[in-house]
């Protein structure tokens, strides 16, 4: 199956800063996310795309057509922004409706999909309220609400997630899960790996304007599992555990600070938790607190880039 | 055109909307309220004497059109037609839509000059029938009406094609439209022969005839005025040029957000 999104060594400078290098890479028919910290070039990947930005350098094709200055390819695509910007002294139906006559849609049917999209979303019985009173949570899905509402073959998501509550978030994930059914193509951006992790197993990791790794989830999983986790812990009688722990061929090392908390390092964080319940029963231990303060995608990527 | 015409109607409506609108029209009607003033202040006055309305449109109203109002919603309009869209970073909804730039530029144009028009001449159209409401059996009193209000609009079309394009050149589009309105407008007038022909100011003026008495005469001093012809091609080709150059730069020049 040919490529939906290509790109061929692409660069973005912005001044002496650089924001893209070289990137290449084709993204197929389902949901593909970006996955990458803040500041790891994301959106600048996203707005190239779009054909907000010109490349600095390479090329960039989506539906096998140049992007820059090219508005008709934007009936085949939805985009959804990062920022959290809108027209505000507009309700949710006149800004949809709207931005579906600027598709040349005429009144009837930008009337139609408004609702419709505004349904799917759930915020129709919000829709005559002004954008400026809607919640975090009710913006982003009018945002989401723009992009579909055309019914694009490509949608392309910039941090849709962020700002919704759990119940919002997996509603979104549903959503986009049953685009991705109509054998559409998906490109979806987060800094989160679980939010990722919910919505496709197909991901590119970003980091410092480079893709680091693309592919399979699982094998980067793997990548990052060949390094030391650490996870802290606040319990009743540390010495006890941390004496325990020790013994544990998994476990590398045991630090316990003075205000009692007890950090370790595994080089198999499953296999640890599975024996913790064990050892917590066996010393009769209160567990305060368990918390794994590198689980966040910049320690990764620290790992990943050998930092 | 047909994009284009998609986007002004889009655009009218949000505009419509917005706080900037309501400042104008209120600010519009400054000049409806003095005439009003002055027809109220004649009409209970113990021995009125003769009204001077025709006096009063020609030395106030007129100049404050032309001297304040006009230039004041081109360049608040104009500079916005862009920079309210990257500074509001709205401008992703509208680059991401099947549309042209060029499309986005003449549409949000011709949306803000439907409101600055709608600002000027509701406001002209009341002040002039209060002031001038004797005179309304007389044809020629229409007809002066008409020449105001089309060297109105003509010249809001000039200036505002000029700070849309200047908007999409430059972030301070606002500081550099008050320099070049108050700056280099107001000082390039007084100078003699062919100099003051590289302001806008001198073909607008050079529309508008002679107010009859001398208060406010500096509107005209030292004015070598163009031929009517020559003035009304003037400010129709630079609103043409304006606009060519607003519409390429917009295709071609990428916007970054503030952050």
């Amino acid at each position: 199956m040919s490529p939906v999104v290509q790109t061929f060594k692409l660069s973005k400078w912005y001044g002496n800063i650089l924001g893209l290098s070289e990137v290449s890479l084709d993204v197929h028919p389902g949901i593909t996310g970006l996955l990458g910290p803040n500041g790891a070039g994301k959106s600048t990947l996203m707005k190239l795309l779009t054909g907000q930005l010109k490349p600095s350098l390479g090329r960039v094709l989506v539906a096998g057509e140049r992007i820059w200055n090219n508005p008709a390819l934007f009936r085949r695509i939805g985009y959804c922004p990062e920022h959290d910007s809108f027209y505000e002294d507009t309700t949710g139906r006149q800004f949809l409706a709207g931005l579906l006559r600027l598709h040349g849609c005429c009144a009837a049917e930008a009337a139609r999909l408004t609702e419709s999209a505004l349904k799917l979303v759930e915020l129709w019985g919000d829709k005559n309220r002004l954008i400026r009173g809607y919640s975090r949570g009710m913006r982003q899905r009018l945002k989401i609400a723009q992009a579909l509402a055309h019914d694009p073959e490509i949608l392309i998501l910039d941090e849709p997630l962020n700002g919704l509550d759990p119940l919002g978030k997996r509603k979104i994930i549903r959503l986009v899960k049953e685009f991705k059914a109509e054998n559409k193509t998906v490109l979806v951006s987060s800094h989160v790996l679980p939010e990722v992790e919910a919505l496709t197993r197909d991901i590119i990791l970003m980091h410092q304007g480079k893709i680091l790794a693309a592919g399979d989830i699982h094998d980067i999983r793997d990548l990052i599992d060949t390094h030391p986790h650490v996870v802290a812990l606040r319990c009743s009688r540390p010495r006890k555990l941390a004496a325990r722990l020790i013994e544990e061929p998994h476990v590398l090392k045991v630090h316990l600070g003075p205000d009692g908390l007890l950090t370790l390092e595994t080089d198999n964080r499953d296999l640890l938790f599975g024996r913790l319940p064990a050892l917590v029963l066996e010393l009769d231990l209160d567990i305060e607190e368990i918390t794994s303060p590198d689980d966040n995608l910049q320690a990764v990527f620290d790992y990943l880039v050998g930092k | 055109m047909r994009a284009a015409s998609r986007a002004a109607v889009f655009f009218f409506d949000l505009g419509r909307r917005a706080k900037r609108t309501k400042f104008f029209f209120a600010l519009g009607l400054v000049p409806v309220l003095l005439s009003l003033l002055l027809r109220l202040r004649h009409v209970l006055s113990v021995s009125p004497r003769g009204f001077s309305g025709d006096f009063f449109y020609s030395n106030v109203i007129l100049p404050f059109y032309v001297q304040f109002l006009l230039l004041m919603l081109a360049l608040f309009f104009g500079t916005s037609v862009i920079l309210e869209e990257v500074e509001g970073r709205t401008l992703a909804y509208l680059l991401t839509r099947p549309l042209s730039r060029a499309a986005v530029v003449l549409g949000k144009f011709a949306a803000y000059a439907g409101l600055g028009l709608m600002v000027m001449n509701i406001g002209l159209l009341a002040s002039f029938l209060i002031l001038k409401i004797e005179g309304a059996a007389d044809p020629e009193v229409w007809v002066t009406l008409a020449r105001d209000a089309a060297v109105l609009d003509l010249s809001l079309l000039c200036y505002l094609s000029l700070f849309t394009f200047l908007g999409t050149l430059v972030k301070r589009a606002v500081f550099f439209g008050l320099l070049f309105c108050f700056g280099w407008e107001n000082v390039i007038a007084y100078f003699p022969g062919l100099t003051q022909k590289l302001a806008i100011a001198h073909y607008v003026k050079s529309l508008i005839p002679q107010p009859p008495g001398q208060a406010f005469s500096f509107l005209r001093l030292m004015l070598e005025p163009s031929p009517p012809l020559v003035a009304v091609l003037i400010l129709l080709g630079l609103t043409a040029v304006f606009l060519a150059a607003a519409g390429l730069v917009f295709s071609a020049k990428e916007y970054l957000s503030p952050d």
